[in-house]
């Protein structure tokens, strides 16, 4: 077993969006809760959206806590702030009581799906030694981590695993969804991560990997296996079922463009 | 009660507005038709005129058959039915089945008017089936305000058609008071100033037409 | 029984069909185009113990299917035991993960199940395909009846025909029985939808609001209608006509703009019915139909009453083999395709087209079923002055609130080309009336 090192967390979540005309009718989904599990407790937990007209709660099939709503009046700005404590690294992996309910995340999605560039990556790397879906997931990790360069500005959010492949190059996103792509080849059940890091001013993406411990965390981005610097939010299939937020509205006329800016901060209570 | 959605009040409106619309041009075209059989006269062109259609028409025949039938002609009668039927078939389940077909089989009328030598019998149905889909919604749908909002949108479309081809006052001063009747029991918001002015304008003489289409157009914003 | 007698009425009933609007929609080279859908005065006739072993059948099969989509997006214990593989589940597009752990109001999934079926020579019946997602086709025969009894009333004292009418009564109840408090709507994408004839007359029948996606809004966790007045009122239950894809930009396809913002998220919590449940795509997937048997027997312990039709999954070796031995013999069908689309024959491809698609069967053979061409019984169709035998099937309607319910009828469809099996309406097809005899 590895060695158990505990950090306690402080963090803040801010998302702020701003439309360069008056936008009405707005709905919205926040995905930007954690919540406790093995590896990580929620000690405190705050949070602030406006507008407000109307906001609810809600969780999403993946166990995802969700703030939702719907705002009627013209406004210009939406803002989400998120303020919390959380006590990080508690256990090395998440356990499930159901095994069948994990499979669910073995099979390919649109932004997962392997084409030519990603299937001749997988066929050029060396074959499972069968040792079990950890040290598997492990090694794709970090053959990934080589073989792909971080650019920011080479990718988007719409760009998939395949595409990113061809790149060669991407960020925290694309390296997530190739490692998803790469394990689901081998029939590995994996999921897509988003949460927030020790010493990083955005959001970040890692991928959980399955076995007979639970789910296992690596961080294909940084080469490492998650530990006590890294506060998970939400999980799915890929980063459509991870959205930290989404929103339809109706503009004035013609496009409304948005301006979105996002701030993290998470440091270390000692 | 039911409960009626703001997209459904303005089908119904424009659906009392386009079935008169039918209604009474078939009626205007049919007499003109008649006097334009055995005189060489241009009525057309004023028709245009009155009705602030754009004269597109290259003779009386031209004008006979495309401001009936045409298809691509916005200003046909044949456009003007064919948006009574677009708002009639989405309200299904407010008229009734059977109000309904009333308007399908105007359509189908005409497109057979279109084909015949002697298209005024077969306009003659085209007008019969509205009369009848006006009987059927007089007598068959249950709703108040569904029924006032179709009755409605007829009042407002005749009484703006008359102005236009400067019917005498009588006319119009029933018109305005079966309008009167009519707008209070729609449940519709509007401008109770704008309607004293119509029924101000219909008392006086000489008619100022002009003022009376611009008043009636702006009473609903619908 | 001598049915021939009612040729004679066929203009009568579809002049009255044309007047009442009883349409399709269908784009032709990108413009929307209404079309009659043709009418045969010949009915199919089903004796009544002949189709109360089918309602027995039937009510069997959609209970299981029930059970099934219940149990897939929860304990999934048909996986756990091996019944069903989970590749077929889980990678089929039919599977929603956003339906884990919902369950829809009186745990129903199928309210309306279209289940199709055809006949062969040997008088068997035989399932082609479940329908759980928006089965479409019940207002057809219901109208086609109100007209026929007008048409000739003669013919309905001389035989004793269950009413086929009471389809509003039963779709009534079915919404009823899952309606969480307030009004029943339709929802509709819009009259440009092929269907748009049968939302707007069921709405008329059953008395329920046919709405658009912008009519509703959600709010304080309830759906509301928003009516001119601007006053709120609530709704209930959602028969939605539009696909589990569009019905709500939130939480399935965000490029929807005639879904219902956060519907989903408020049906999670038990506060709107959705009729029929999403999800349900899991259950009526071209590879799922051939366990709908072994689900039979796993839920209920019950050997299925209807046949499906012979059925090889090339995913199975055994299967595979099978397929490429009898390979002419067989007509395939690719999972993923509807509406008569993505079958093929066996017999009928050129060498080329049989080498092409055999390729694509081994590189993906989960992505077909093959079955037995069945020989179907052919019905008579009035064709000029004559009657000519056609390929048809009958689409049957299973209803399901505080049990199943069987509708006394049913659409019947038929191929007017006569060396075609395929009946779709939007590939041509016409249909006819379906007569349970009640004696």
């Amino acid at each position: 077993m590895d060695g158990i090192v505990v950090k306690r967390l402080r963090f803040h979540y801010h998302m702020s969006l701003t439309f360069d005309t008056p936008i009405q009718e707005h709905h919205f989904t926040l995905k930007c809760l954690p919540k406790s599990d093995d590896r990580q407790k929620v000690e405190s937990l705050e949070y602030d959206v406006y507008p407000n007209y109307f906001v609810s709660r809600t969780s999403d099939s993946f166990g995802n806590d969700c703030i939702y709503g719907y705002c009627k009046e013209q406004h210009r700005r939406f803002l989400i702030d998120v303020k919390g404590i959380v006590k990080a690294g508690l256990a090395p992996a998440v356990s499930v009581d159901d095994d069948c309910q994990a499979h669910i995340y073995q099979y390919q999605t649109r932004h997962t799906k392997p084409g030519a560039a990603l299937r001749e990556y997988h066929a050029a790397l060396l074959p499972s030694s069968g040792t079990g879906n950890r040290p598997r997931a492990e090694y794709l990790m970090h053959r990934l981590h080589r073989d792909l360069a971080y650019e920011q500005g080479a990718t988007t959010v719409a760009t998939t695993a395949e595409e990113a492949m061809a790149l060669r190059k991407g960020v925290c996103q694309d390296y997530a969804h190739i490692l998803l792509s790469l394990c689901r080849l081998e029939q590995i059940p994996c999921r897509y991560v988003v949460g927030m890091m020790l010493g990083e001013g955005m959001s970040h993406a890692w991928v959980e990997v399955f076995d007979h411990n639970g789910w296992t965390a690596l961080d294909p981005t940084n080469d490492l296996i998650v530990d006590d610097g890294y506060i998970k939010i939400s999980c799915g299939r890929d980063y459509r079922d991870c959205m930290l937020n989404q929103g339809v509205f109706t503009g004035s006329c013609g496009r409304t463009a948005q301006q979105q800016e996002i701030s993290v901060s998470v440091e270390e209570l000692t | 009660m039911g409960i009626i959605s703001v997209e459904h009040t303005g089908q119904l409106y424009w659906l009392g507005r386009y079935s008169e619309r039918v209604y009474t041009t078939l009626k205007l075209f049919a007499d003109r038709f008649d006097s334009m059989l055995d005189l060489d006269s241009d009525e057309y062109e004023e028709f245009c005129v009155r009705q602030e259609i754009p004269n597109i028409y290259t003779s009386k025949e031209d004008f006979a058959s495309r401001y009936c039938f045409d298809e691509a002609d916005p200003n046909s009668i044949y456009s003007n039915l064919i948006r009574a039927y677009d708002n009639a078939i989405v309200l299904r389940e407010k008229i009734g089945s059977m109000a309904l077909s009333y308007i399908q089989l105007a359509v189908y009328a005409m497109n057979k008017a279109k084909e015949s030598p002697a298209p005024l019998l077969e306009l003659q149905h085209v007008r019969d089936n509205i009369v009848a889909f006006w009987g059927i919604v007089d007598d068959s749908v249950d709703d108040e305000h569904v029924r006032s909002l179709i009755k409605f949108g007829k009042r407002v479309e005749r009484i703006d058609l008359y102005a236009r081809m400067r019917m005498n006052q009588h006319e119009l001063k029933r018109e305005v008071a079966r309008l009167n009747f009519r707008i209070e029991r729609t449940g519709l918001s509007y401008s109770r100033k704008k309607l004293a002015h119509i029924n101000y304008l219909v008392e006086d003489a000489p008619l100022s037409y002009k003022e009376l289409v611009e008043e009636i157009e702006s009473l609903q914003e619908c | 029984m001598e049915l021939k007698e009612l040729s004679k009425y066929s203009d009568a009933v579809n002049e009255l069909l044309a007047r009442y609007g009883v349409k399709f929609g269908i784009y032709k080279n990108h413009t929307f185009k209404e079309q009659l859908f043709p009418f045969d005065m010949i009915p199919r006739v089903i004796e009544q113990e002949e189709f109360a072993s089918l309602e027995r059948g039937l009510k069997q099969r959609v209970m299981a299917l029930n059970l099934f989509i219940r149990d897939i997006y929860h304990e999934k214990k048909i996986i756990r035991d091996g019944v069903v593989p989970e590749e077929f589940v889980y990678a089929g597009s039919g599977y929603l993960p956003q339906c884990e752990s919902v369950l829809p109001p009186q745990g129903i999934y199928s309210h309306i199940s279209g289940i199709d079926l055809v006949q062969s020579k040997d008088g068997t019946w035989y399932i082609l395909e479940d329908n759980l997602r928006i089965p479409s086709g019940a207002s057809y025969p219901m109208i086609a009846r109100d007209l026929c009894r007008k048409c000739s009333p003669q013919t309905f004292q001389k035989y004793r025909i269950d009413d086929n009418r009471n389809y509003a009564r039963l779709l009534r109840q079915t919404m009823d029985h899952v309606n969480t408090g307030g009004h029943t709507v339709i929802l509709t994408p819009g009259r440009y939808n092929a269907a748009y004839f049968e939302h707007s007359y069921l709405a008329e029948q059953t008395g329920a609001h046919l709405v658009t996606g912008s009519e509703l809004i959600v709010e304080n966790d309830y759906l509301y209608f928003i009516d001119y007045s601007g006053k709120k009122e609530r709704v209930g239950a959602v028969y939605r006509r539009i696909s589990d894809e569009y019905l709500d930009p939130m939480n399935f396809n965000e490029e929807s703009v005639i879904g219902i913002p956060h519907i989903y998220d408020i049906y999670r919590k038990g506060n709107v019915a959705l009729i029929n449940a999403p999800g349900n795509g899991v259950a009526d997937d071209k590879g799922i139909y051939y366990f709908v048997p072994k689900m039979i027997q796993y839920y209920l312990g019950e050997e299925a009453i209807l046949k499906n039709a012979p059925t090889y999954l090339p995913y199975y070796e055994d299967d595979m083999k099978y397929v490429l031995e009898h390979f002419d013999d067989l007509v395939l069908k690719d999972v993923a395709e509807a509406g008569g689309y993505g079958v093929v024959f066996g017999s009928k491809m050129t060498k080329e087209e049989k080498e092409h698609f055999l390729t694509l069967l081994k590189a993906e053979p989960r992505r077909f079923i093959a079955q037995e061409v069945i020989d179907f019984l052919d019905i008579d169709i009035v064709e000029g002055n004559s009657l000519v035998p056609r390929k048809a099937d009958l689409r049957a309607f299973v209803l399901m609130a505080e049990e199943p319910m069987v509708w006394k009828s049913g659409l019947t469809r038929f191929s007017r080309n006569p060396d075609s099996f395929i009946v779709n309406s939007s590939q041509g097809g016409g249909f006819k009336d379906t007569w349970v005899l009640s004696r």
